[in-house]
């Protein structure tokens, strides 16, 4: 094939083109997130269990960690020492301890405040932040015995949001607040090995492992916020993006090295279940008896199914709900069901089907976690970054990426401004292995960057952005690490639609 | 090879449509680079012939060229860690204690370095220099369109891509994708059967607007048959159509139904055309049928599938099927038209009002009506009287202070308007049609009786 860029524009040439194979994709979900079913889901459990498993999961290995920085850590000739419960403090001790922050903010919302206005005031607008610029908010360490307030300059240097998981030493001052010297978290978790689980699973099923003959892995493109309407506003982006995951758009084999697509969240615009507490408002009020059809509108799902249809022939989709998607509101989202889907699913398996291979057109959780050519993935729908980034100052999407990272949680702030299942005997939100590749969806723009762990642990993370605002796909290359980013666009005279 | 050129002659230059090389490339069956040179081809050839005559759009793919700012970037690479950890006064697990401020300013994502950015442009012909500014290096280049004038909104495309994917929606991608140059994918797994209803395929129909640029009336075009073309109607169809509507049809019927379908011919032709966005009734029922009957086997809680027919398997011949169960879909659709105007035809034909007393005795309902001898209707120049007995609530307290609602069957004489003459006349002729002949004659009493509470 010419590498010319003009093969296109000659006459119609009788030598037929190759056409191109795509990469295979080696593919092993996990289901961390998934909810019981049916009968087994219950939302009557209290959220304090959440905080109290959070605590009791990542409080040795933090001990660890404190332990081996401070335990020769000497101040005006006093010696740290490690204190078991928050109240434990004495005042002008040097100590440490480990606790749960919570974040008491006038702007965050509460939900005692919420019943008692509820009767009288329209409730204002989501905040942006909540961070008060008067600078009234107050950081407190809890733990199972009670709460102490933090203060000291040290504390400005650390991104903190209500749920992580923090060792914190300092002293106790006169007016009782804790003074900190210096504060240290989780870190990452372990980082299993590229292939580990791959290669373990072989073992098990008793088959040789072929270090050597491992295939050469192609793309991963991510891709969030497509949010299909299907009532002809749907940008001819969207064509373009289908069209050069198919190939068509050039004669180059970039595309055919794209293994598999990853949608991470808000493929529907405006379709979550529960509507706004401004469109009830907006909404014209009917009563009506029985089902409410006028509140059911199907064309962006057949939009979306569409679009997924004519894609999954050629390329394995998995597909995470956002929240605009139809999906439970409640963080982890359960995978979005089938019927949404009624040309694409029969690439999908039956739900009741146990075991065998993954779907092709893979309807998941959000956040999701699985191996994607030996590699570790975990992301999610940009809900858990989204509500972090109220909690703290600028928008740095990527250091608050890495800080879930380093504080092994995958959503910090659920319950407490994050709707959530409410977990009684476990909590799936706290990472228990270290991915290779993190990414989190339908944030404002690109950006990717790499950080490292204690032990070596690489991870890259991305930010993937808001198609229907950037009109751009990440594609994450699975042998080197690198991403490169595909930006689609309309050139028109006016600028209406570039950039 | 020079059918593309035919195909594009009619629809471009004599439709005014817009044609992508995807809708060129599925209509003709050929690889979509194919496509794209066949589009290059006529656009070289018809504006050499008329300059302007027909109007591109381009779409290119290369490699962006690299803007200057995004080489500021703040990375969070170790050396700078190791720089600001050092201003720190202890050392901390976190490796980028960078001061806060530097996060106050919006502009602070760390953008690595210079990420490869590919570009993909689609561009109308008159910006296409300036589009090949942005790009470093162009991979490939094309016409994406052709249309007959410069499109006001490059969006437009989007409906005529939508518009040719409901043309091929029949086709099954795994066969026919490697006919247009798609990346083959030999580990696709798709389970048997799940063909989609075909009632969802209409439904998302009927959402596609049709805001195509209007097609100017041009007498050839009409004449050269093309997949859309609606097919000439059969007029032996037609008979058989009207004759098995008519159960009691008279034998004046089947000569007049030739009589008036060449004059209804360029009527049905816009009516098909709108029919195109409405799911057309009778497939719809036909199809949607199988489905429904289908196993439901596996059903569980949370299971919305299912539908486990045996998949059709697409080759050539059934796509010409497809094609021609087109056709037949909008001459059916135009049949129906037709049955609607014969009915209509009737009503104007069967204008004589003592037919109605007639039929209307042998309804059920007029059976019931007939047990109440007492009940008088009297028609007299349009207007209805008489008495009749209407069930009346009635409230009253009893002994202990309980209401008491009752319903008591009360005579009242009444005079109206004769709503329902025109209703009972059409039906008068075809009693096979009477779906609901029940409550026909007593419709105007409910109404009536609603009116005047």
């Amino acid at each position: 094939m010419a590498k010319s860029p003009n093969t296109l524009l000659q006459i119609p040439s009788e030598d037929a083109f190759p056409s191109s194979t795509r990469i295979p994709s080696i593919y092993n979900p996990l289901d961390t997130f998934a909810l019981p079913k049916g009968d087994q889901k219950h939302y009557t459990q209290q959220f304090a269990d959440l905080y109290f498993l959070r605590l009791a999961l990542l409080k040795p290995d933090i001990e660890k960690i404190a332990e081996e920085a401070w335990k020769n850590f000497e101040l005006g000739g006093e010696r740290a020492a490690p204190v078991e419960r928050v109240l434990d403090v004495r005042q002008g001790e040097l100590c440490w301890m480990v606790g749960t922050v919570y974040m008491e903010m006038s702007l965050k919302p509460n939900v005692l405040d919420d019943i008692s206005k509820e009767h009288w005031i329209v409730a204002p607008p989501t905040r942006e932040k909540y961070i008060s610029s008067t600078g009234g908010d107050r950081i407190y360490l809890e733990d199972e015995s009670g709460r102490l307030a933090l203060t000291g300059e040290h504390l400005k240097k650390h991104l903190l949001v209500t749920g992580c998981i923090i060792a914190t030493m300092g002293t106790e001052n006169a007016q009782g607040e804790f003074e900190v010297v210096d504060v240290k978290v989780a870190d990452l978790p372990r980082q299993p090995d590229r292939w580990e689980s791959y290669d373990s699973a072989a073992i098990l099923r008793g088959e040789k492992v072929n270090k050597k003959s491992r295939p050469k892995s192609g793309k991963v493109a991510l891709v969030s916020g497509l949010e299909f309407k299907g009532d002809g506003s749907d940008s001819i982006l969207l064509d373009l993006l289908t069209e050069y995951l198919l190939g068509e758009t050039g004669t180059d084999d970039e595309p055919a090295q794209i293994s598999r697509l990853i949608i991470a969240g808000n493929s529907l615009s405006h379709s979550a279940p529960i509507e706004s507490r401004e469109e009830h408002a907006a909404r014209p009020l009917a009563k009506r008896f029985g089902h409410d059809t006028i509140a059911y509108n199907p064309v962006p799902s057949t939009a979306l199914d569409l679009f997924l249809a004519q894609l999954l022939p050629s390329l394995p989709i998995t597909i995470l709900p956002g929240d605009s998607d139809p999906s439970s509101i409640a963080i982890p989202q359960q995978p979005l069901h089938p019927a949404l889907f009624p040309h694409s699913r029969s690439y999908a398996n039956i739900l009741t089907q146990e075991g065998g291979e993954p779907s092709w057109f893979h309807s998941v959780t959000n956040p999701w976690e699985g191996d994607i050519d030996g590699l570790r993935f975990l992301g999610n729908g940009g809900q858990p970054i989204n509500d972090m980034y109220k909690y703290v100052k600028g928008s740095n999407r990527l250091r608050m990426m890495e800080h879930l990272l380093r504080w092994r949680n995958n959503a910090p702030t659920a319950p407490d401004t994050l709707w959530t299942f409410p977990f009684q005997d476990n909590d799936p939100f706290i990472m228990r292995d270290c991915p290779h590749v993190f990414f989190a969806g339908n944030q404002p723009r690109f950006a990717t960057s790499t950080i490292e762990g204690p032990v070596g642990q690489q991870v890259r993370l991305i930010a993937v952005p808001n198609f229907k605002e950037t009109s751009s796909m990440v594609l994450l290359d699975i042998e080197t690490m690198e991403v490169e980013c595909v930006k689609f666009r309309v050139l028109e005279k006016k600028m209406t639609n570039g950039n | 090879m020079d059918k593309y050129k035919q195909y594009l002659a009619v629809n471009v230059v004599n439709e005014s449509k817009i044609v992508s090389y995807r809708q060129l490339s599925r209509a003709l069956k050929v690889h979509s680079h194919v496509a794209k040179q066949m589009l290059y081809e006529f656009h070289k050839n018809q504006n050499a012939k008329k300059a302007n005559s027909v109007h591109a759009t381009y779409l290119l793919t290369g490699t962006a060229r690299t803007e200057p700012t995004e080489s500021t970037n703040n990375t969070q690479t170790q050396d700078e860690e190791d720089s600001t950890m050092q201003s720190s006064p202890f050392p901390s697990s976190y490796p980028e204690p960078e001061p806060p401020l530097e996060f106050e300013d919006e502009d602070a994502e760390p953008a690595e370095r210079v990420i490869p950015t590919t570009l993909v442009t689609l561009v109308k012909e008159e910006d296409l220099e300036e589009a090949k500014e942005d790009f470093d290096e162009i991979a490939s280049i094309f016409l994406y369109s052709l249309q007959p004038g410069t499109p006001q909104d490059i969006n437009i495309l989007t409906e005529s891509n939508r518009e040719s994917l409901k043309a091929w929606r029949d086709e099954d991608p795994l066969d026919v994708y490697k006919t247009y140059g798609i990346i083959q994918n030999p580990n696709v797994k798709r389970r048997k059967g799940g063909k989609p209803p075909p009632a969802v395929a209409a439904a998302s129909a009927s959402v596609i607007t049709t805001s195509k640029p209007a097609a100017k009336p041009i007498p050839a075009v009409k004449a050269t048959p093309t997949a859309k073309e609606p097919v000439p109607l059969n007029v032996n169809h037609r008979q058989d159509s009207t004759t098995s509507v008519k159960s009691a049809g008279s034998d004046s019927k089947p000569k007049a139904a030739p009589k008036t379908a060449p004059f209804k011919r360029e009527k049905s032709d816009l009516f098909s055309s709108f029919a195109k966005t409405k799911p057309p009734k009778p497939k719809a029922s036909k199809e949607a049928t199988p489905v429904e009957d289908g196993p439901m086997k596996g059903m569980s809680e949370d299971e919305g599938e299912e539908e486990d027919e045996p998949m059709v398997e697409v080759t050539k011949e059934e796509e010409e099927k497809a094609q021609a169960a087109k056709a037949e879909r909008a001459e059916r659709q135009k049949r129906l038209h037709d049955m609607m105007e014969d009915d209509d035809e009737d009503e104007s034909m069967s204008e004589a009002p003592p037919v109605e007393e007639a039929v209307d005795e042998g309804s059920p309902i007029d059976k019931v009506a007939a047990e109440e001898p007492t009940e008088t209707v009297t028609v007299d120049g349009g207007r209805r009287r008489g008495r009749r007995r209407v069930m009346k609530k009635k409230t009253t307290k009893d002994a202990e202070g309980y209401l008491v609602t009752k319903e008591e069957a009360v005579w009242e004489s009444f005079s109206e308007e004769e709503p329902q003459s025109k209703k009972t006349k059409t039906f008068a002729p075809s009693n096979a049609k009477g779906k609901k002949p029940a409550g026909k004659p007593g419709q105007g009493n409910i109404t009536s009786f609603f009116s005047k509470k």
